[in-house]
């Protein structure tokens, strides 16, 4: 650990930022087109993001603010242990636990600076949120445990690399097709995509957490935002897609499965909370545990394909 | 320093307590201060004399590397809520007898963990259960105590029982020896009733109906010692049950689920069920103490799948969580002791926005449930994470779905305290009030860098643990400098904080290099242009996850089972006694030679 890692780790910050806001915005124009609208420019969403950083703020107290400041530093902690096409700014410290748990400092924050605002809305986001983590989040960990397993081996860039080198076919998606349909499931939930939005659901509790924010720090949670797509689509695209071997590979990946997600939020009706959770514990856990019987039983999945 | 001289001047001190507590109660509460404390700080220098046998009177102990860590974690947490003690002698109905039973509890306590033979053992557990009983009585219920004596004394009594039936067998009461030589059903028979005492104490479902209740209202002060020290009893008698007795091998020919042998698993399975009983019924909880009391539950389901585990990852978990939780949850339950300080209530829909008035006591919870849900960079997430991936390694994955299951749900119910007592407006009640006293602040404080300390450079406990895997014979867990490492990943919990830190760092940077914000108040928010005026209307904290637990509301709960199956065994002896003691006499004869006939008749063909 020295100077370097810390300024390699800044450059994935900026890198992150850019490649992820430009995706963003190009998939609010997948979204116009899929609804026969025109769709706003691509560059539209750093425009945003700029625009409410420079505009004047409100604070509710020094919790809001040290709970944003929370939120963004343990987002963007989690974002420096991703590896992207096997590079990592602090080798070794790519555990699939450690990103998945670190990934929650920055939830706990956002979810604390949202209450600490004091509006009764932003509490029910936060309540959905934190309930909607539980329905996604157990039937994907019991896939990743299933896998971690398998392959005898916690760490996202050891297992994408495992799944390389035998194209398609190697992908844990496909060795293990059902963990691969939970995983799909699971992103849209942890994305926050319909048919699992309803913590923001802005015509119905005006938008949730982010009801008091404007200013710097509605700027901040844009950014943050931003930073955790990235995290919740390159945990999945590294566990079930090999990650990629050159980071073009990457990142052609990254855009197709982020759209994808995208597509399927479009044409989607909305769950509300508690339907998730039923959603969630009834055939996306019945598949993760089938999956986790199957491999842990026969090692199909595991040895099948070589 | 001697173990003697330990529990006498602990008990001469207790003795003292009583009495100076008749002349100044404030004093008396301050002997429990000095008594714990020395007792931490002399047992902690007995480190050097592990290994020492000896005797006082009849009872016999040994300094061993596990009881050592175990009354270490236990005196950490009574020496730290005892802090507490002085400024709560006011509101006690019996100061007196409360740090008489304190002191008296916590010497039962040490003498316990180093007992070398059974008696002792069995005498020091009943010294604790009976002082914690009357302790709990002084609180807010009498039934709570009734509970928690009900389900201790199964336990003791199963107990008691498994260590006759040993003796039986083996004619000695000495715990390294007592149980050599079983097998089979006698074996079984042990196994089952001596870790009894252990379920009950750590809360696993189905005994787990005392803890709610217990921990719910008792003193302030006692529910830190009860959830962050007396639960971890449990925890020794599970790590007895599997090394003492020794479960792995006397059952290593019986039917194996996942590798290990039924009886374990069982347990396991009952571990896992805890967690997800606790966690489901923490989350739809009104009081912040039984939502803790709860959490402890879910916890003591963590320890003992880890405990129980008896491998090189898993066990060092369990061992590890141990102390993680007991550190973490004394803080919470001070934390909250500290706002029933000023406010004088537990529940959470009577308060809010403690924050602004008492922001140490807030940061000191908000640690306390970092570490206890699991989250880096705090020791929870050191623990739960050598759990995991001890049951990634052996594939346990129902285990490891609950464990899961209470992981996430953890940070659900630890964020209703924090929203509900915490954030949100300030109740007009409460605008005035203060923050606590540095004397009171200061245990939590030292709770606080003690999480910190377990999260950032867990290899100092862990070392520990590795001389006690050593000796009981397991592989200890591989350490290399700041990293841990096992099969299936390795994890370095120092980087971890450091890549934080700078994140945070980078977060503030940004934070304060843009214009500085406007302050607002709390009730100047968007409500649709309703106007509301009352601070206690706007804040919004009870039945925080009303959707979520509308998913599990008819679910039966385990004291209404209870009470059931006690009207149904009584309307039995009632039918029984009906037949007997009639008005007719004829009819008690009759029944009276119907019995005998059966007897005999059940006699002649056995």
């Amino acid at each position: 650990m020295n100077v370097m890692n810390f300024v390699y780790g800044f450059i994935v910050l900026v890198c992150v930022f850019i490649f992820q806001t430009t995706l963003t915005g190009l998939n609010r124009k997948v979204t116009a087109r899929l609804q026969k609208r025109y769709g706003a420019r691509w560059y539209q969403q750093f425009l945003d993001i700029f625009k409410a950083l420079r505009k004047d703020s409100t604070s509710h107290g020094w919790v809001f603010d040290f709970g944003v400041i929370m939120a963004l530093g343990g987002i963007m902690a989690t974002v420096i242990f991703i590896p992207v096409a096997g590079f990592q700014a602090f080798p070794g410290l790519d555990n699939v636990f450690v990103i998945s748990y670190l990934l929650a400092v920055g939830m706990l924050g956002m979810a604390m600076s949202a209450a600490g605002s004091g509006n009764p809305w932003a509490s029910i986001g936060v309540a959905r949120a934190l309930t909607n983590m539980l329905a996604y989040d157990v039937p994907l960990m019991i896939v990743i445990f299933t896998m971690i397993f398998a392959f005898d081996s916690s760490s996202l860039s050891e297992i994408s690399a495992m799944q390389q080198g035998m194209g398609i076919l190697g992908w844990n998606a496909i060795r293990m097709p059902l963990g691969g349909i939970v995983a799909i499931i699971a992103l849209l939930g942890m994305l926050g995509k319909k048919p699992f939005d309803s913590f923001i659901a802005p015509a119905e509790i005006a938008s949730g957490p982010m009801v008091e924010y404007g200013g710097k720090h509605l700027g901040f949670m844009f950014i943050l935002h931003e930073f955790m797509t990235f995290i919740e689509v390159s945990i999945i695209l590294a566990l079930f897609f090999g990650g990629g071997a050159t980071i073009w590979e990457y990142l052609l990946k990254y855009a197709i499965l982020y759209t994808f997600t995208n597509i399927i939020s479009g044409v989607m009706p909305r769950f509300k909370i508690d339907q998730a959770v039923k959603y969630f514990f009834k055939l996306p856990l019945a598949m993760a545990i089938i999956q986790g019987l199957v491999v842990i039983f026969t090692g199909l999945g595991v040895t099948l394909w070589f | 320093m001697n173990l003697t001289i330990i529990l006498a001047v602990t008990l001469v001190l207790a003795a003292a307590s009583f009495f100076i507590t008749r002349y100044n109660k404030m004093s008396g509460g301050f002997t429990t201060v000095l008594s714990s404390l020395f007792a931490l700080v002399a047992l902690f220098m007995m480190r050097g004399s592990i290994g020492e046998d000896f005797s006082i009177f009849y009872f016999n102990f040994s300094i061993t590397t596990v009881g050592w860590y175990f009354s270490v974690v236990m005196l950490i947490a009574y020496s730290m809520t005892s802090f507490f003690n002085p400024f709560w002698m006011e509101k006690m109905m019996y100061p007196g007898s409360y740090n008489f039973l304190y002191l008296l509890s916590m010497a039962g306590t040490i003498g316990m963990f180093f007992a070398k033979d059974f008696i002792t053992l069995f005498i020091f557990w009943e010294t604790v259960v009976w002082s914690s009983t009357f302790i709990i009585q002084l609180g807010k219920s009498r039934k709570a105590s009734y509970i928690y004596y009900v389900v201790s004394a199964i336990g003791s009594m199963g107990t008691l029982f498994a260590i006759m039936l040993a003796y039986s067998v083996s004619g000695t009461f000495v715990i390294s020896e007592a149980f050599a030589g079983l097998s089979g059903g006698v074996a079984i028979a042990v196994f089952f009733t001596f870790i009894l005492s252990g379920l009950a104490k750590i809360g696993i479902f189905p005994f787990h109906v005392w803890l709610p209740e217990a921990h719910g209202s008792a003193p302030h002060t006692f529910s830190p010692v009860l959830s962050g020290g007396l639960v971890k009893m449990g925890a020794f008698i599970a790590f007895l049950s599997v090394t003492a007795f020794p479960a792995y091998d006397i059952f290593a020919d019986m039917f194996k689920i996942m590798g290990k042998p039924f009886p374990i698993y069982f347990l396991m399975f009952l571990g896992a069920i805890s967690i997800i009983v606790g966690t489901l019924m923490a989350i739809k909880q009104e009081d912040a103490k039984r939502l803790l009391a709860y959490s402890s539950v879910a916890n003591g389901g963590y320890i003992l799948i880890g405990i129980l585990m008896m491998d090189q990852v898993g066990f060092a978990g369990g061992m590890m969580h141990l102390i993680n939780h007991a550190v973490a949850s004394a803080a919470a339950f001070l934390a909250i002791a500290a706002v029933a300080y000023r406010t004088g209530t537990t529940k959470m829909s009577e308060m809010g926005g403690m924050i602004h008035r008492m922001p140490v006591t807030y940061l000191v919870y908000l640690i306390a449930i970092i570490s206890m849900a699991g989250i880096p960079p705090m020791g929870g997430f050191v623990s739960k994470w050598l759990i995991f991936q001890g049951l990634a390694k052996d594939g346990m994955l129902f285990l490891a779905a609950a464990a899961f299951f209470g992981s996430i749900g953890s940070f659900m119910y630890v964020f209703r305290p924090l929203s509900a007592v915490f954030l949100g407006q300030t109740f007009t009640r409460d605008l005035k009030k203060k923050e606590v006293g540095f004397f009171m602040m200061f245990p939590m404080i030292i709770l606080t860098l003690l999480s910190l300390l377990t999260g950032v450079f867990p290899n100092i406990f862990l070392r520990v643990i590795a001389e006690i895997q050593t000796s009981v014979g397991i592989d200890p867990i591989t350490l290399a400098n700041r990293t841990i490492l096992t099969s299936n990943g390795y994890l370095d919990a120092f980087r971890v904080f450091i890549v934080f830190g700078f994140g945070f760092a980078i977060a503030f940077v940004l934070f304060v290099v843009r214009r500085k914000s406007r302050k607002v108040e709390l009730m100047d928010t968007f409500t649709s242009a309703e106007f509301i005026h009352t601070r206690e209307l706007l804040h919004y904290s009870s039945k925080f996850y009303a959707p979520f637990e509308r998913l599990y509301d008819k679910a039966p709960d385990t004291l209404t089972a209870y009470k059931k199956l006690a009207v149904k065994v009584g309307e039995l002896g009632g039918m029984v006694e009906s037949l007997f003691y009639g008005h007719k006499p004829e009819k008690t004869v009759f029944w009276m030679m119907a019995v005998g006939i059966i007897v005999i008749l059940i006699g002649g063909v056995v």
